[in-house]
């Protein structure tokens, strides 16, 4: 239990720590690939994935982790995983981006969360339960990609590395621009860690060492598994309204964990204010929680738990259900974004003044 | 002549958002002052000015999660 505490918390706080830092932040990176042709989030994502894969995949053959990918509920994670896209548009993050937030200060991401996690409760142990079993009863029998195409996993990984390096070699070599940054008011370790500017691409590794870090962390406290969002912000709300230490696993405070280390960094970088939404953003935040909740948990995972873990693992449900993520942002963010502004700028105009220099 | 948005509270992309409209309506030379206070735009806003070519005359953090930002259109 103690090391259960310590490792998850820890492991937690890591990855809360180097999302907020280097503002690794998946909704954006879905919503820029279509909102202004920006796919750099998206390759950082495709960085995380391809080293959490080697990594993992080479603790499986080193025999320290067996994880089981089980059988594949294809409606349900393209279901799932579309309405979670939608859901995260307007919650302002996904599950991880609304945890570290939410160490941020911003209470629309508690607003969010408090959704999130109430609509998994619901949909896993609530009273709609039955309905997220039968749309999850058709399965395929089989989720390794390496399986069905009958390949050594190896072969993927090599695939997803080769397409990786080219992406990496592409965006090295365009020409730079400048990018204007803020004075430095600290030095050295403190000026790296609480000021600077961090690339995507050096996040992206972070983050898939951090993921590769949680399987035998997570897998040694008897949760066979790496991160995952959605089931143990779910069993917080479970552990919470029933006493049973049943809910309580290494994901739980995994959870936590991002939250402390979210906070640790936006307080040392003077980045941490409590922000009250205004009604309209409140209303927004607890609306796309509610569905985050109910599309992850009929999707068996979150951007996390199948956009980042699912995938390494050369599972159709982690790319396909990434895929569908992708689309439901679009979809989300086309109504939000494209339609809602033209329909706003014929309404009103932005509240700006104006004065001479 | 200087425009100042206010752009406080706004969670993202919205500053973004407003920032490319407010510039939008500005003529060559002039100024946008952009107040802002959601972390994420700390790294979006520069990025779209240095994209876009516009020079970036002032950048600083005002305050607790509080950046000022201020972008001369091209």
């Amino acid at each position: 239990m103690v090391q259960m505490i310590i490792t998850g918390l820890l492991c937690g706080a890591l990855l809360g720590f180097v999302m907020q830092r280097g503002r690794f932040c998946l909704t954006g990176g879905f919503r820029d690939m279509y909102l202004t042709k920006d796919n750099r989030m998206f390759y950082a994502l495709l960085i995380a994935i391809a080293v959490q894969s080697v990594g993992v995949y080479t603790l499986v053959a080193l025999e320290v982790i067996q994880p089981n990918t089980g059988t594949l509920p294809l409606f349900a994670i393209i279901l799932g995983s579309f309405i979670f896209g939608i859901g995260i548009v307007l919650a302002g993050g996904c599950a991880t981006g609304t945890w570290y937030r939410a160490g941020e200060g911003l209470i629309g991401s508690w607003i969010a969360l408090a959704g999130y996690m109430l609509m998994s409760a619901i949909m896993k142990t609530g009273p709609l339960s039955p309905l997220n079993q039968n749309i999850q009863q058709s399965q395929l029998p089989s989720n390794s990609m390496a399986d069905t195409l009958g390949i050594n996993v190896w072969f993927l990984i090599a695939l997803l590395l080769a397409v990786v390096g080219w992406i990496i070699y592409k965006e090295v070599t365009k020409p730079k621009v400048v990018i204007p940054t803020l004075k430095p008011k600290k030095q050295g370790l403190a000026h790296i860690l609480f000021e600077k500017r961090w690339h995507p691409f050096v996040t992206a590794v972070l983050v898939g060492l951090i993921a590769i870090l949680a399987w035998p962390l997570s897998s040694s406290t008897g949760r066979i598994a790496g991160l995952g969002i959605t089931t143990p912000s779910a069993n917080i709300l479970q552990f919470l309204t029933t006493g049973d230490m049943a809910f309580i696993n290494w994901g739980v405070f995994l959870v936590l964990g991002i939250l402390v280390g979210s906070f640790v960094a936006a307080k040392a970088s003077s980045e941490f204010r409590f922000r009250m939404p205004d009604v309209k953003t409140g209303l927004t935040s607890f609306t796309g929680g509610n569905l985050m909740g109910f599309g992850a948990s009929l999707a068996g995972g979150c951007s996390i738990g199948n956009g980042l873990v699912m995938t390494a693992l050369m599972t159709w449900q982690g790319w396909i259900a990434l895929i569908f993520m992708i689309l439901g942002t679009w979809t989300a963010v086309y109504f939000v974004f494209i339609r809602g502004r033209k329909e706003k700028n014929s309404n009103s105009t932005v509240q700006t003044s104006v004065t001479t220099a | 002549m200087k425009k100042v948005l206010g752009v406080m509270g706004m969670v993202c992309p919205f500053p973004l958002v407003e920032a490319k409209e407010a510039i939008s309506g500005l003529s060559s030379g002039d100024e946008l002052v952009i107040e802002f206070d959601c972390t994420q735009a700390t790294e979006t806003i520069p990025r779209w000015a240095a994209e876009e070519g516009h020079n970036v005359t002032n950048y600083e953090q005002v305050g607790d999660a509080a950046w000022t930002i201020t972008v001369q259109k091209k």
